[in-house]
């Protein structure tokens, strides 16, 4: 394994992609970032670009305005990645899931491939930590 | 002075951070686990008689239901849950219950893991030799039906019940006139 595999394990970037939630998983995963709870024991850091990262976070479901900068979003994070998606509504819907509704799209799984689910509505910061470590493991078997 | 005070008690004080996933110490784990807190649901399949209430309370329409030959299969897919507890408040046999485990990954949508289901065993109708409710189901709606009566006529409704207990609600209606159970009779009863 190369010295650039093995630092990518130790300190992954993480990127925030809201899709249209309602808000409460935002807060739940700033709450993970916290010094209560403090993500960056495991050398995880929140940058601002989706081209510094690693791990990309999705919240909320996919509605039709947000669907072409996600898209763009996916695209500009470099390979390997992985996506975790976190709340009921980035996994199947949540109580947003209506095959009539005009305005969303339906699950984010559709559009971008997710290797991660973190269910609950929303999820306990442990339940996030959690989801990410998962996401790691990921990382690892993929690089 | 006081300020001075307050540096040294928090340069002597441990860290407020939790150690999550490595703490030894299973209380110190955790931040906080309320009484209230409503986690992955579970089903019991002996007390579950089969009835959908769970089904048409759903509020993100997690839980279905579908017959297959002689099974009937209740459903609830985890990734939409809400953790809502609807189910868990209308259920009459209270069947459902909402744990407290809430760290819960999931890898891929399509495995079991993803649902809590039950299956329970249906009953064939008489008559047309269809598959339409459990036989728990059947017999709560009897004892539920006697609970609520009039006394005058409960000798006549019980019996008439027993006739038309093994078949299902079409042949019901179908077959009344023949085992003399059509409702109109009470109707002179009353007047």
């Amino acid at each position: 394994m190369s010295l650039l595999k093995k630092s990518r394990i130790y300190s992954p970037w993480l990127y925030h992609l809201h899709c249209g939630g309602c808000n409460g998983c935002d807060i739940e995963i700033l709450a993970a970032l916290s010094p209560r709870f403090d993500v960056e024991r495991f050398g995880i850091q929140l940058v601002t670009s989706p081209r510094h990262a690693d791990i990309l976070l999705i919240t909320g479901p996919m509605t039709k305005q947000i669907l072409p900068m996600a898209k763009r979003v996916y695209e500009q994070v470099p390979e390997p990645k992985v996506v975790v998606a976190i709340g009921s509504c980035a996994c199947g819907g949540g109580i947003f899931y209506d095959q009539e509704n005009y305005a969303i799209i339906g699950i984010p799984n559709s559009v971008i491939p997710i290797d991660v689910y973190v269910p609950g509505c929303p999820p306990k910061p442990e339940a996030i930590i959690n989801g990410i470590i998962q996401g790691i493991l990921k990382l690892s078997k993929k690089s | 002075m006081s300020s001075e005070i307050k540096l040294i008690k928090y340069t002597i004080k441990k860290p407020i951070t939790l150690r999550y996933p490595s703490s030894l110490i299973p209380e110190k784990k955790y931040s906080q686990i309320p009484e209230g807190l409503r986690g992955l649901l579970q089903r019991d399949n002996e007390k579950c008689i089969g009835c959908k209430a769970c089904h048409y309370s759903c509020s993100g329409k997690a839980t279905t239901f579908q017959y297959r030959e002689n099974k009937l299969i209740i459903e609830t897919f985890i990734l939409r849950c809400a953790f809502c507890g609807y189910c868990q408040e209308i259920c009459p046999e209270e069947a459902i219950k909402l744990t407290k485990t809430f760290e819960i990954t999931i890898n891929n949508p399509n495995e079991k893991e993803a649902y809590v289901t039950t299956e329970l065993d249906l009953v064939k109708c008489k008559n047309c030799g269809k598959y339409f409710a459990t036989k728990k189901f059947i017999d709560k709606t009897y004892q539920r039906l006697i609970e609520k009566i009039n006394p005058i006529i409960k000798e006549l409704v019980m019996n008439d019940y027993k006739k038309i207990e093994e078949y299902c609600t079409d042949c019901r209606r179908i077959l009344s006139i023949k085992l003399n159970t059509h409702p109109k009779k009470y109707v002179w009863l009353e007047g």
